[in-house]
């Protein structure tokens, strides 16, 4: 039977695609289980689904409880509600922690469970960990006490300058939800062994205000901002749609490379949203950004200072970018950008050369 | 005629210093204000309803009495009506007891149709409050709308997922949070500021547009707002530390001198650039 102290993750897939969030997920709650003692239990709602508990258990769950249903094949908000409230119900003790990821799916389905359970929930959290905390705030005395082995769920705050620590550790379970990409994920032990169960589940009419026409799976029109490892923006400096060739061009000479935006470009029409960097767009952490005309306003510098190597290039020598950035060429980015790939393609080459030599 | 009911909220506007204290942390009352960016996308798709369908447009805010800024400005942009809750009880609630106050809003205004949100606050980021004030209200929620058409009672919405997106159909009422991958913004497009300067000039009209509220007038209980009634509590906050800070510069030589020495220096600084080139 279930350990009711187990860390709890909610596995995501969508169309029986297990979504690399869950794997990150479940590395994630491995580190809080082993400081907590205790083991790591995985939710999994779905349809047809049944082969991916092995894979979870691959990832580091010691225990899958499923829901299968064949109401449940697509994802709708209450339909999933139900079946995560069903699972907690069965569990009849709260568990001390739940995990979800701060996906599309994660984002919306959280909130719910945690206003039904009227319990806190952290979003978008960066690192996670356990520890104690002393509650000496008067306003409430029944919340004052000393609370050993809680959630610390850490997250950027006001824009990315700062980092807070969040605790719930009045009521279980503690929630959170951490940012795609974040979470370090264990390496897939295929000897590792776990428990299975399904966990049965009865919906209610209401359930099912909301039906799915259909869910389209465009993979080409998607861009893997947050998982690639170079990253080539263009901003307004750019002058027009057109400046994008030149994007594109430098972008190509990477072997896993994608285009970024600023907002003002995306704003003009140049290229699509899909494509944005910062506070209104994605938060990113290539190994290497490249922007070019982009100014660096500080909507841009949230969402990629966090990247490994900037390096910009901007007409105007005094672009809040220079401060931030770690390399900068001060000059036209028509004729820098181009320059740029002639110069990493022949960098590599000689590398080739050596390497086979 | 359709009620729709769009909350908004007033943020610190982070692009100015104004008010960022030395720690890091934002000092609300000296800090320039806005409108949250998000929001202009929900307001914009209400204004979108109420011409192509016909509404009626209340704009929902909490905050302390300067948030009536963004009232007004919603006014400009085409919404009918205003109401702000204000109270000191409310201060320093988190999103479970901000999602329970703005609920018993609603429950004070009655029927509606539609509630907008944004996606999510700059000053929060967290995306939960909609879908809490869904689940307090028991009604069906659709989060990252990209586009949506209506028919009748029904409505149908374009969802965002990871990789693709979501075709949905649901009837009213519903709770939508916006995407801002919808339609691009141009919702000064129907603004009517004069006109909204002649009314507010009137203290009748005024009223008749803008109403304060306060906990009690709502009929919220004030344990379950503000910190007394929050689950989650802030315990610690550390300012990150400078971000880059050392920029190597390259200028006034020739480009093809400045990516020569910046490739040079790249490859002197071990940053491991020859790993992610196409060979």
């Amino acid at each position: 039977m279930s350990n009711p102290n187990n860390v709890v993750v909610v596995a995501e897939q969508l169309q029986g695609d297990l979504q690399q969030i869950t794997q990150e997920l479940l590395g994630a709650a491995r580190g809080l289980a082993e400081k907590l003692n205790t083991g790591v239990s995985c939710f999994l709602i779905g349809h047809n689904i049944m082969p991916l508990a092995e894979k979870l258990i691959h990832y580091g769950a010691d225990e899958v409880i499923v829901v299968d249903d064949p109401q449940l094949k697509e994802y709708t908000t209450l339909t999933y509600r139900r079946a995560v409230i069903a699972i907690l119900e069965h569990l009849k003790t709260p568990p001390p922690i739940v995990l979800m990821g701060a996906t599309t799916i994660g984002r919306d389905l959280a909130p719910r469970i945690a206003a039904h359970l009227e319990v806190g929930l952290t979003a978008d959290c960066t690192e996670l960990d356990i520890g104690d905390y002393e509650h000496k705030g008067k306003a409430d005395p029944s919340k004052t006490g000393t609370f050993n082995n809680i959630l610390y769920a850490i997250r950027p705050s006001f824009g990315e300058s700062l980092k807070a620590r969040i605790l719930g550790p009045w009521k279980n379970p503690q929630m959170a939800t951490t940012r795609i990409g974040v979470m370090q994920a264990l390496p897939v032990d295929t000897t590792r062994k776990g428990t299975v169960h399904k966990v049965p589940v009865t919906f209610q009419t209401d359930d099912f205000r909301v039906t799915v026409v259909k869910t389209v799976r465009d993979v080409s029109a998607t861009v893997n901002l947050t998982g690639a490892k170079v990253i080539v923006s263009g901003g307004f400096g750019l002058g027009s749609a057109d400046g994008f060739a030149v994007v594109r061009d430098l972008a190509s000479v990477f072997k896993d490379s994608v285009v970024g935006a600023s907002r003002r470009a995306v704003d003009s029409g140049w290229i699509p949203y899909a494509h944005q960097v910062g506070q209104t767009g994605k938060t990113v952490r290539p190994d290497i950004y490249i922007a070019l005309g982009i100014s660096g306003a500080i909507q841009h510098r949230v969402g990629m200072a966090h990247s490994k190597v900037i390096i910009a290039a901007n007409k105007d020598a005094d672009a809040p970018i220079f401060k931030f950035a770690h390399y900068g060429i001060v000059g036209d980015l028509y004729h820098i950008a181009p320059l740029l790939k002639k110069e990493l393609a022949k960098m590599a080459r000689e590398q080739g050369i050596k390497a086979g030599a | 005629m359709f009620k729709i009911i769009v909350f908004i909220k007033q943020v610190p506007d982070t692009s100015s210093k104004a008010g960022v204290n030395p720690d890091g942390t934002i000092d609300r009352a000296r800090a320039k204000r806005m409108l949250n960016p998000f929001d202009r996308y929900a307001l914009q798709k209400a204004i979108e309803i109420k011409r192509a369908y016909g509404a009626e447009v209340t704009c929902v805010t909490m905050g302390p009495p300067p948030a009536v800024e963004v009232l007004v400005e919603a006014f400009e942009h085409g919404a009918d009506y205003g109401v702000l809750l204000t109270d000191k009880r409310i201060a320093a609630s988190d999103t479970l007891a901000t999602a329970y106050a703005l609920h018993k809003v609603i429950h004070h205004l009655g029927e509606f149709d539609i509630i907008l949100t944004g996606l999510q606050t700059t000053d929060g980021d967290t995306a939960q409050v909609g879908p809490q004030i869904a689940e307090r209200l028991n009604i069906a929620q659709i989060t990252y709308c990209e586009a949506l058409s209506i028919s009748g009672k029904k409505l149908s919405a374009r969802r965002v997922v990871e990789g693709g997106h979501q075709e949905l159909e649901v009837s009213m009422p519903v709770l939508i949070t916006v995407a801002n991958s919808a339609t691009p913004l141009d919702y000064k497009r129907f603004a009517d500021v004069a006109a909204v300067k002649e009314f507010l000039r009137q203290p009748q009209e005024r009223e008749r547009r803008i109403k304060t509220v306060s906990l009690d007038i709502i009929g919220a209980d004030g344990t379950r707002t503000g910190l007394v009634g929050s689950p989650t509590v802030v315990g610690k906050t550390w300012k990150l530390g400078e971000i880059g800070g050392s920029c190597t510069l390259f200028q006034g030589e020739s480009p093809e001198r400045e990516v020569e020495e910046l490739i040079g220096k790249l490859r002197a600084d071990g940053k491991g650039v020859e790993e992610l080139v196409n060979v």
